[in-house]
């Protein structure tokens, strides 16, 4: 184009490269396209041992202090608390005795009374911190539960920071791992009572976890972080105070004194949550990490590394992330683990400096545990406590112990290296100055102790995205110069910027419908239609309406035959696809990633349904059933069952399963949610568009 | 009239002399302790002073504060006073709220010995320490309401020690992590302390990464540098104490320490020996000296020139008799010849050099004394010279009175 326009002026290097990037639009998206993919199954040998990038931290530096003294202490609590499992009424006895074991350790003592707030949908509110002022419309004031706090002050700190551990424990359903969990805290707990050491107050947190753990902790960070004062306080305690109380917290409170003593501490360094489940290992103690928090928000990786630093080179614990087992026996990536190892042996034999390429077994157990963190990531869910944490910008992780045995005679075994480990992980971000900053926020794991960081995971999404404004432009520029000699010549009739104009008009529409169809779910919520299956539909049906109706007042054209009409189109969707990714990519890296797999091969190789008499009818065939595949797997539905399907096998798959998953994005306001709706669908629909398109 | 006149004019010539004799002594004194002020040659060793600075602050950075508090001990305890030392911490980890022993601060795992137990007196701390207030320390330009034990009030005679720690890069080291010094800052102030006679002779001991190239740009003379590792190379911590959670020494230092552990003040140990006692596969880096600028050779400078407060010492049997000067020169107190007991290698062996050493300072001081003498020569026993004067005046009085009478 350039050579015809301006033959004589010789244009600037980067305009040229530009105009043959774009004259070469195919080969350019076909390279990138599979780079990008390659570029993502390369991942994990990518990357890196994590490492302690923060100075202060010092894991590991000072010895434990922790003794079978304090572990013995703890044991009896444990006790105690399996003893009270075996009383009738013992909900409210837990807070008790728990309290007085604080108390006794000389520890002040507090409750937090709260209010399970139900899930719920509020179309408003994504990316907005959960509002205190929200809280009263809907709790049932018959239903509450009573956090314990404990709060050690530090002897020589000046209090203003301080460290959380949370230990969440559900009285009603309790058995020999919750007990010990709160064990495992406590002994924790009665060391760091006594040592002169800390420079930050702890907080320990016993969240009555009867109503979720999530919530709970929710619950008590609102209230912590947003102290309430005078009237809406008292107006607060008003509303539930006509609320029957099943029992009675002996001498420790009343109701009001209940919110006045809410104890605080500084703010928080970081935070905790410890659990130990029932689901036993073979052979070692393990210790299970989670980190994901909502909208794939991750704690800072220096917190993970000191927790697995000392967990593996100090207490010997077996430490595990998140990973999708399915993947661990596909069998196309046992094919593709063995042709990596090769390549990394010949590349080698090359040069023995390049180290590339790792062991066929720990390639396909990076590629699940990659794939797991993708996918919590994208999901944008919270998975555990933790999350609660994160709204509030405080860096948490979630330690699930899961002993090999929980026999009677290895408690005492288990509580030590347990508690051992907590205390080196409180040790070490005790020694903190500041907050976690040093280390990387974005990154996925492949391991425990290996790491792909945003510089590195940004190059597929980047070589995935980057056809698109190529193509676009490709497309646009095509279709005026070299068009009227291939098509009929009315192109002509149509002016350059009406034909672009309308193209954006419907984009826009499109994208217009789509938030439509976000906002749709709330309504439904307020009719009460019983089986997802059924509010599935209702949604669907509801969206289509809205889709007839916005084209018949908008006046949109089905039957533009031009094909300029389509080829413009399809470049405006592309553009679309491509902001609408960017954008994505920096509120949730995973979601982006994730839905440029699937979008961005759609959208590139859409073609009308026609046959075209210049190519054979191979060609033509192989190129419709390709579009079919590539439109069929990316419609949000069918590609949540296919994902599902591999993962955890086709059996019993409902269809009312998709509004579940659903349902809990926007639950959980997760920016996934908005994606699907406002951008994925959008564009899905304009690839059907244009597939369908007459000619 | 005329009488009255002549035995003026009698006088006067004695009376001149006498003026100028004692001018001349005057004269001659001065000018042997502060002549020399215009060249280093010939200045006397006449104090000792030491300048100690922790540079970082922060929990982790433990082991400086104990570096430098160490070698606080030790020049204290080899016999420079309080007074003349002068002690910058940038930050308090005795009382950091994460030390396990409060208010007590340690240098090696076995809390034998409790660095900030009594008598410790910090001159500049927390975020006193600032490259300027060092440079100030350094160059003598303070406000005038800083107090005097928080100058550096040397002079021309003065040995001054130098000790710096922390974290250090290529040509510059970290204060307080938010601004640096660099190797021209330093050689800077050095060359300003030399013009303005602030020593004598100046050892600066530095024990950060790339040590060595904190002295690139130096170039006064009388200045020695020491450096814990060279260009390139990191200085390493010695030991993690696990009971108090961090490194409580830098190899460098420890290893400094451990050689004057066994040393009194009255030990001849030549700088060389403390230099060569580096080893660099303890250290874990290399040790560097400049001593291009340096006069001396090492061998011949015990290191409490630096590291303690012994000096040549003059003796007098009767103070302000020049007289008796004449005796003291043989008489002059060479801590130097006494034998060190404990450690062979550190004995200097080579006797030429004792021997050296023993006249050298007979060449600058004697010099002097010879001037002194020969002027004195002149009048040959100025106090017979006065009472002939004297008793000749009596005659001369018995004629007067005759002579009116």
């Amino acid at each position: 184009m350039a050579p015809k326009e301006t033959p004589k002026m010789k244009q600037r290097p980067i305009v040229r490269l530009g105009i043959l990037i774009i004259s070469h639009s195919v080969v350019v998206s076909v390279i990138c396209c599979i780079s990008g993919v390659v570029a993502l199954l390369l991942l994990p040998i990518l990357a890196k041992n994590t490492y302690i990038s923060e100075n202060a931290l010092m894991p590991g530096s000072a010895n434990p202090m922790l003794s079978d003294q304090d572990v013995g202490e703890a044991n009896k609590l444990v006790n105690a608390l399996l003893d009270l499992k075996s009383e009738p009424i013992s909900s409210g006895r837990v807070s008790t005795l728990v309290a007085e074991f604080i108390s006794d350790l000389g520890a002040e003592v507090g409750y937090h009374k709260f209010y399970p707030e139900s899930n719920q949908f509020h179309p408003l509110h994504f990316f907005s911190l959960p509002d205190s002022g929200s809280l009263q419309e809907n709790v049932n004031c018959s239903m509450y539960g009573i956090n314990v706090i404990g709060i050690a002050r530090a002897p020589q700190g000046d209090g203003k920071e301080a460290v959380v551990l949370v230990t969440p424990y559900n009285s009603e359903n309790a058995d020999l791992s919750d007990a010990l969990s709160i064990g495992l805290t406590y002994s924790v707990f009665s060391l760091l009572t006594q040592v002169t050491w800390l420079a930050k107050d702890i907080i320990w947190l016993v969240a009555d976890s009867r109503y979720g753990e999530y919530s709970s902790v929710s619950a008590w960070l609102r209230d912590y972080q947003r102290p309430v004062f005078g009237a809406s306080l008292i107006l607060d305690s008003d509303t539930c105070d006509g609320g029957s109380r099943p029992y009675d917290l002996d001498n420790f409170m009343t109701c009001g004194k209940l919110i006045d003593n809410f104890k605080r501490a500084g703010t928080m360094a970081a935070a905790l949550v410890v659990k130990v489940t029932e689901k036993s290992e073979p052979f070692v103690d393990t210790l299970n990490l989670y980190s994901e928090a909502s909208n794939g928000q991750m704690p800072n990786l220096d917190l993970i590394n000191i927790v697995n630093y000392l967990a593996v080179h100090r207490q010997g614990l077996h430490v595990k992330v998140k990973k999708l087992i399915p993947l661990l026996n596909a069998k196309w990536l046992n094919v593709l683990a063995d042709i990596l190892e090769t390549v990394g042996v010949i590349v080698r034999r090359l040069n023995p400096q390049w180290k590339f390429g790792i062991p066929a077994a720990e390639y396909i157990d990076g590629t699940a545990t990659l794939a797991s963190s993708l996918y919590y990531q994208a999901l944008g869910i919270p998975t555990g406590p933790h999350g609660a944490f994160r709204d509030y910008q405080v860096d948490a992780v979630t330690l699930e112990f899961s002993p090999y045995s929980l026999r009677k005679g290895r408690h005492k075994e288990f509580l030590l290296r347990g508690s051992r480990l907590i205390e080196g992980v409180i040790r070490s971000v005790n020694n903190l100055l500041e907050k976690f900053h040093q280390s990387f926020f974005l990154y996925l794991l492949t391991s425990p102790g290996r790491f792909v960081s945003v510089g590195v995971y940004m190059i597929p999404f980047i070589l995935l995205v980057a056809p698109l404004p190529v193509m676009a432009a490709s497309l646009y520029m095509n279709i005026f110069d070299f068009g009227p000699n291939t098509e009929t010549g009315q192109l002509a009739v149509s002016p350059r910027s009406v034909t672009w104009l309308d193209a954006a008009k419907m984009v826009l529409i499109v994208h217009f419908w789509g938030s439509i169809v976000s906002l749709l779910p709330y309504c439904i919520c307020q009719m009460d239609f019983s089986t997802p299956t059924m509010n599935l539909a209702i949604w669907s049906m509801l969206s289509a309406l809205c889709f007839l109706l916005l084209c018949l007042v908008l006046g949109l054209h089905f039957n533009q035959t031009e094909k300029a009409k389509w080829v413009v189109l399809k470049s405006a969707t592309l553009s679309a696809v491509f902001i609408g990714l960017c954008l994505m990519s920096v509120v949730n890296f995973a979601t982006a990633e994730i839905g440029a797999l699937l979008l961005v091969p759609l959208c590139l190789m859409i073609h009308p349904l026609k046959i075209n008499p210049n190519m054979g009818t191979l060609v033509n065939f192989s190129r419709m059933a390709l579009n079919f595949i590539l439109l069929s797997m990316a419609f949000p539905p069918v590609s949540f069952f296919l994902l599902r399907g591999a993962v955890y096998g086709f059996h019993g798959i409902d269809i009312g399963d998709f509004w579940m998953w659903v349902e809990s994005l926007w639950a959980w306001n997760s920016a996934t949610y908005l994606y699907i709706t406002m951008i994925h669908l959008p564009c899905w629909v304009l690839c059907l568009h244009i597939l369908l398109h007459a000619r | 009239m005329k009488e009255t006149l002549k035995v003026h004019f009698q006088f006067s010539p004695m009376a001149i002399r006498i003026l100028l004799l004692s001018l001349c002594l005057s004269n001659n004194l001065y000018a042997s302790s502060s002549a020399v002020a215009s060249s280093s040659q010939t200045a006397t060793h006449t104090n000792n002073w030491a300048v100690l600075v922790c540079t970082s602050r922060f929990w982790f950075n433990y082991r400086h504060m104990a570096n430098t508090l160490s070698l606080y001990r030790t020049v204290k305890r080899l016999g420079i006073p309080d007074e003349r030392i002068i002690l910058m911490l940038a930050d308090d980890m005795a009382c950091n709220a994460r030390n396990k022993y409060p208010a007590q601060v340690f240098n090696n795992e076995n809390h034998r010995l409790n660095l900030y137990g009594d008598n410790v007196e910090v001159d500049y701390r927390g975020y006193e320490v600032t490259v300027e207030n060092f440079l100030r320390v350094l160059t003598g330009r303070h406000e005038t309401a800083v107090p005097r034990s928080k100058r550096l009030l040397s002079d021309e005679g003065s040995h001054i020690l130098l000790y710096m720690t922390g974290h250090g890069g290529e040509e510059f080291l970290k204060f307080q992590d938010s601004e640096e010094l660099q190797s021209h800052d330093l050689a800077d102030a050095v060359k300003q302390m030399k013009e303005k006679g602030r020593f004598k002779e100046l050892l600066i001991m530095v024990d950060t990464c790339q040590a060595a190239t904190l002295f690139s740009q130096l170039h006064s003379p009388g200045v020695l540098a020491i450096g814990s590792s060279l260009k390139g190379e990191n200085s390493y911590s010695h030991h993690l104490d696990s009971d108090v959670g961090v490194s409580v020494v830098d190899r460098f230092t420890f290893y400094t320490l451990a050689f004057f552990e066994r040393l009194n003040m009255y030990d001849n140990a030549s700088l060389n020996s403390l230099f060569s006692s580096y080893n660099p596969s303890l250290l874990m880096s290399t040790a560097y000296y400049r001593t291009d600028l340096f006069p001396r050779r090492l061998e011949q400078v015990p290191v409490t020139n630096f590291f303690g407060s012994v000096m040549e010492t003059i003796h007098t049997d009767r103070p302000y008799r020049a007289r008796k000067r004449k005796e003291s020169q043989d008489r002059i107190r060479m801590p130097l010849k006494e034998a060190v007991q404990d450690n062979q290698q550190r004995r200097l062996s080579d006797p030429e050099i004792e021997v050296r050493r023993v006249r050298a300072p007979e060449d600058s001081i004697g010099r002097t004394w010879n001037s002194l003498q020969n002027k004195m020569k002149i009048f040959e026993y100025p106090e017979t010279f006065v009472y002939y004067g004297l008793v000749m005046m009596l005659p001369l009085l018995a004629v007067s009175t005759w002579l009116y009478s």
